[in-house]
């Protein structure tokens, strides 16, 4: 009975875990219709934000357990105390790992057997765009656990945590046949039914904020990488001539 | 000349061959003095081996090879370690250049004829080195431990079962378990940091030392040892160093701006050369939408999946390769240099680069109708432009090339009754019209044309 049990579970969770995955194959509305994300990763202000949004809306679930406070913390100057006082909330110390305290298997009961995935690595995968899609795109359906359904990611197993923000929308769908005469739902627009404290607009940059900071948090390297390449592309500019001479004056007796 | 016998270079020349070496390997090895541009890429593979073992050898102070461990160690090395990231870098960006280099090495020889007699053990050492590398690619791939990592290895080592009777035993024994597992990944790191690095070292030491016994090919297909000056020394030949030595330093500088562009700029070369799937840690429960192998293998690959039978289709994906090993063999026309063969041969070797990456592409792509039957379609012309290479090793009857050409045509036309099927049976009848059309072209046009008519080789190089 206990392996009965143990199989089920398996095939319940592997069940889930795959129709929540994350894919941008079935959209049921149209590319780009709720905008591209502008990833700014010279804009300071707005990462800081984004790291403020970060750690006070996703880190309770979300881990980004291959950063360090202080690498984001230095990364974005914010100063030591600031950080400490502001944004560990877990009692952990600077120099740590950003982990979360939940327990994996409670998020494991409580997200329907997925677990919240990394936020540090995640994003580098899925692309920062579909996070911005995602948060932007979460509209209210009493069938869902939390009251809450989403576009991008049909059936997510996430609250909508920036409800209090956003507000609650509604999406509105209508029927519509595609060439093969088969029937499905297509997107319309989205009607706000219960006002969040934030305009449409203020939202917008939220989400961007966020969506900019993990996009940083993807891949810290990104602030320095180009820079560094610029200055080995014009050492080997000049490399490249000085090798060019030399070999011309070495040929210049082959004939 | 005489070793010099003073002084401390003296004293090692008394006891280790040191001067000797040197001129015997770069002062007085006397190379053509007519290179062109594709003769850089033996001197560049030897670079990016050199950038590979030393940013490996960084890699592996910060990386751990266990499933637990690893794909957290990555991320360490990518965020915590100083310059780790340009490490890790050179070394993804490097395996996808190594191929490049390796390719463009290989068109070189097939172009100029570099693996034909006395030049076939050369070849040789190259084919093992390359079939290496391949080995070395397909287990580094796994340490990231990323999802990509762990489902392209499950898929490539699964091949293994499509052997009857013992490939479920082979493919357990390879995995050391019944799954990927840390078993997996312990072991394929050792084979990468060592055992593959050491026989890649002596392979390359041995394609070398065979290459400096006969002396290189070069663009003219001469053999410049044929005219020697009166001190002994090819009249067309100059020493490798100080010329090539200076040539091949322009060539790497140019040739590391364009790698440092990738590192710097686009590292994930849109997900050609670091897969985003693979950004993701392994998960057993969690397939990627698309599995596809990173682009250097995606031609076989595309050889694998164009035979319905999976057993068929590993044997062919292994020929694809070792009738490279045979080319020495296959093409055995006297003449090496592109310059101077048929405009057929020429029109083959196009096709043939076409088909290798058509096939490439194909292997990114997710099976449909169309790219199943044009993997197959390409796959044929694949494996026929050996034998074209073959037809055109001397010249031949008017019989011989209708002969061919009726029954390699039937041949292809049986296949597709017999074992070729798709949902859209017009498929098969539309893309039959490529392999058609290429047998057509290289075996049946030479009737009409003097497409097959050879240039007189020169007896010495032309600059």
């Amino acid at each position: 009975m206990k392996i009965l049990n143990k199989i089920l579970f398996l095939l319940v969770l592997s069940i889930l875990t795959m129709s929540s995955a994350w894919s941008a194959s079935d959209h049921v509305y149209a590319k780009n219709q709720f905008g591209k994300v502008n990833i700014e990763l010279k804009n300071k202000a707005s990462l800081q934000r984004g790291a403020k949004y970060f750690v006070n809306y996703c880190l309770s679930c979300h881990p980004a357990q291959h950063s360090r406070y202080k690498r984001v913390a230095d990364d974005l100057r914010i100063s030591e105390d600031l950080m400490i006082d502001n944004m560990i909330f877990t009692g952990q110390k600077f120099g740590e790992l950003m982990t979360v305290a939940m327990k994996r298997e409670d998020a494991q009961k409580w997200f329907l057997g997925v677990d919240p995935p990394d936020l540090s690595t995640h994003v580098r995968a899925i692309g920062p765009q579909a996070v911005y899609e995602y948060l932007k795109t979460f509209y209210a359906d009493d069938n869902r656990p939390f009251g809450v359904n989403n576009l991008y990611l049909p059936n997510s197993a996430m609250p909508h945590v920036l409800i209090g923000l956003q507000g609650l929308q509604q999406a509105n769908f209508h029927a519509s046949q595609d060439s093969n005469g088969s029937e499905h739902k297509e997107f319309e627009k989205f009607g706000m039914i219960k006002q969040g404290s934030l305009s449409e607009q203020e939202y917008e940059q939220v989400v961007t904020d966020i969506v900019n900071f993990l996009a940083y948090l993807s891949e810290p390297a990104q602030l320095i990488r180009k820079n560094v390449g610029v200055g080995v592309l014009f050492f080997l500019g000049i490399l490249g001539m000085l090798a060019y001479f030399l070999k011309r004056n070495y040929w210049q007796d082959v004939h | 000349m005489s070793e010099q016998s003073t002084g401390l270079l003296g004293w090692i020349n008394a006891r280790f061959p040191l001067s000797k070496m040197m001129r015997e390997h770069l002062s007085e090895y006397y190379a053509p003095k007519n290179f062109n541009f594709w003769y850089f890429f033996g001197s560049l593979a030897l670079l990016v081996l050199v950038i590979q073992i030393l940013s490996g050898i960084f890699l592996t102070m910060h990386y751990k090879p266990d499933a637990a461990l690893a794909f957290a160690s990555v991320e360490h090395i990518m965020r915590d370690v100083n310059w780790g990231w340009l490490i890790r870098y050179m070394h993804s960006t490097g395996a996808s250049f190594f191929f490049i280099v390796v390719y463009l090495h290989m068109f070189r020889g097939l172009m100029y004829g570099s693996f034909k007699n006395p030049r076939e053990l050369i070849w040789l050492f190259g084919m093992l080195i390359y079939v290496a590398l391949m080995a070395e690619a397909f287990m580094g791939y796994l340490l990231p431990w990323g999802n990509m990592s762990y489902w392209g290895a499950q898929v490539i080592i699964n091949l293994f079962n499509t052997i009857p009777f013992i490939g479920e035993a082979v493919s357990e024994w390879i995995r050391g378990d019944f799954v990927i597992s840390d078993a997996t990944l312990n072991r394929f790191f050792a084979l990468h940091v060592i055992a593959v690095p050491l026989a890649l070292l002596g392979l390359i030491i041995g394609h070398i030392l065979a290459l400096h016994e006969v002396g290189s090919n070069n663009p003219d297909g001469v053999e410049i040892k044929k005219t020697k000056g009166a001190d002994g020394i090819p009249l067309d030949g100059i020493p490798f160093h100080p010329y090539y030595t200076v040539k091949d330093i322009l060539g790497s500088v140019v040739f590391l701006a364009i790698f440092a562009f990738v590192i710097f700029f686009m590292p994930e070369m849109n997900g050609y050369f670091l897969e985003p799937a693979n950004f993701d840690p392994a998960n057993a429960l969690n397939t990627p939408d698309h599995i596809a192998p990173i682009w250097y293998f995606t031609p076989f690959y595309t050889v694998l999946r164009a035979i319905p039978d999976p057993f068929l289709g590993f044997m062919m994906m292994a020929m694809a390769i070792v009738v490279l090993f045979l080319l020495p063999w296959i093409d055995r026309n006297p003449i090496k240099s592109i310059r101077y063969r048929s405009t057929l041969f020429k029109i083959n070797l196009i096709i043939f680069v076409i088909t290798f990456i058509i096939l490439g592409y194909l292997g990114l792509k997710s099976v449909t109708d169309l790219y199943s039957q044009l993997a197959l379609r390409f796959t044929e012309i694949y494996f026929l432009f050996f034998f074209m290479l073959w037809a055109y090793s001397k010249p031949r009857s008017s019989g011989f090339w209708i002969g061919s050409f009726i029954v390699l045509l039937a041949g292809l036309t049986a296949y597709d009754f017999l074992a070729n099927s798709s949902e859209q049976p017009s498929l098969i009848w539309k893309t039959w019209v490529i392999p058609a059309a290429y047998l057509f072209i290289t075996l049946l046009l030479p009737q009409f044309t003097n497409w097959d008519s050879e240039k007189q080789v020169p007896e010495r190089v032309t600059s």
